[in-house]
């Protein structure tokens, strides 16, 4: 039973490297694929039980499909998709939300960014530049605020609820760039995995 | 990150060195490569293996073996003997300068 289990890791683990080497020569995939499954004969050769634990130590010494793939020049090439995704993230709410929605899937469903780039990407902001948009509409209310005085001195109040011009400005500017800064820094990563 | 390029780079000459030696197969060289730290995972020394076999570095040959089926054993060519010899004298010159730059920045 013990066995079977392990004979199991193994065809699964031969597998997913195989389906990692796809983009090379059939001849040099079965050339490191034939290397692979005598290391894999050798080693369990050598084990006093060949139970699941033995195996799976063997197979993570061997390294995971990515690392063997990455060691035979394959490299993860960015999908074509990948290209709209900052763009998606940047203007796609304006398409009643559907285009953020499908960037942030594309975003998490693809290989090319990391974990803190995908949170990038997600929460600054929901919406893209939709937020910056909604937020720049409060200078524009505080204008209307009210002002009271004589000639000599003027008394100007905003409306509860709304922020005072200068901070309202500032809020605008960083909220404008930050999704525009995200969108940047996400195509630079895509173009870095790109020209590996 | 920069030392794992640093190993990767030198691996294929360790492979090549370890061969110098004698015949090698593959299991062992993995081994080999492993526990002195060149290689990450064991099984990162095949497609290195395959690259070059596929270069005329290495050549192999089938083996009987008591143990169970017949193995594939490495053999450095005479391609890959210039190709070590050359790497020798880069490398040895190579540590020489990175050693006395080390050094200097010790002393100062």
């Amino acid at each position: 039973m013990q066995s079977s289990k392990a004979d199991q890791l193994v065809q699964d683990y031969l597998r997913r490297v195989k389906l990692a080497l796809t983009n090379i020569s059939a001849s040099r995939r079965d050339d490191i694929m034939e290397g692979l499954i005598q290391h894999i004969t050798e080693a369990r050769s050598r084990f006093s039980t060949d139970d699941e634990a033995e195996v799976r130590t063997l197979l993570d010494h061997l390294g995971s499909p990515d690392e063997i793939a990455e060691a035979a020049g394959v490299h993860r090439r960015p999908s074509k998709m990948d290209l709209w995704v900052p763009w998606l993230l940047l203007l796609g709410a304006f398409v009643f939300w559907l285009g953020w929605i499908a960037g942030v899937v594309m975003l998490w469903s693809s290989r090319t960014w990391r974990l803190k780039d995908k949170l990038l990407g997600t929460l600054i902001w929901p919406g893209g530049l939709l937020f910056p948009v909604i937020i720049g509409a409060m200078p524009i209310v505080s204008s209307s605020s009210s002002c009271q005085g004589n000639s000599s001195s003027v008394h100007c109040s905003s409306p509860p609820g709304v922020l005072p011009k200068p901070f309202g400005i500032i809020i605008g500017v960083v909220a404008l760039l930050a999704p525009i800064l995200t969108a940047i820094h996400l195509n630079r990563v895509r173009r870095r995995q790109d020209a590996v | 990150m920069a030392m794992g390029q640093l190993r990767r780079g030198v691996a294929e000459y360790c492979v090549l060195a370890l061969l110098k030696a004698g015949e090698g197969y593959g299991f062992d060289l993995a081994r080999t490569l492993s526990e002195t730290g060149i290689i990450a995972s064991e099984g990162t020394i095949y497609p290195l293996l395959s690259r070059l076999r596929r270069e005329g570095m290495v050549t192999t040959v089938w083996r009987e073996s008591e143990l169970g089926p017949k193995r594939r054993y490495y053999l450095l060519t005479d391609p890959g003997q210039r190709v070590l010899q050359q790497f020798i004298i880069t490398w040895e010159s190579f540590r020489d300068t990175v050693d006395g730059i080390l050094h200097n920045e010790g002393h100062s």
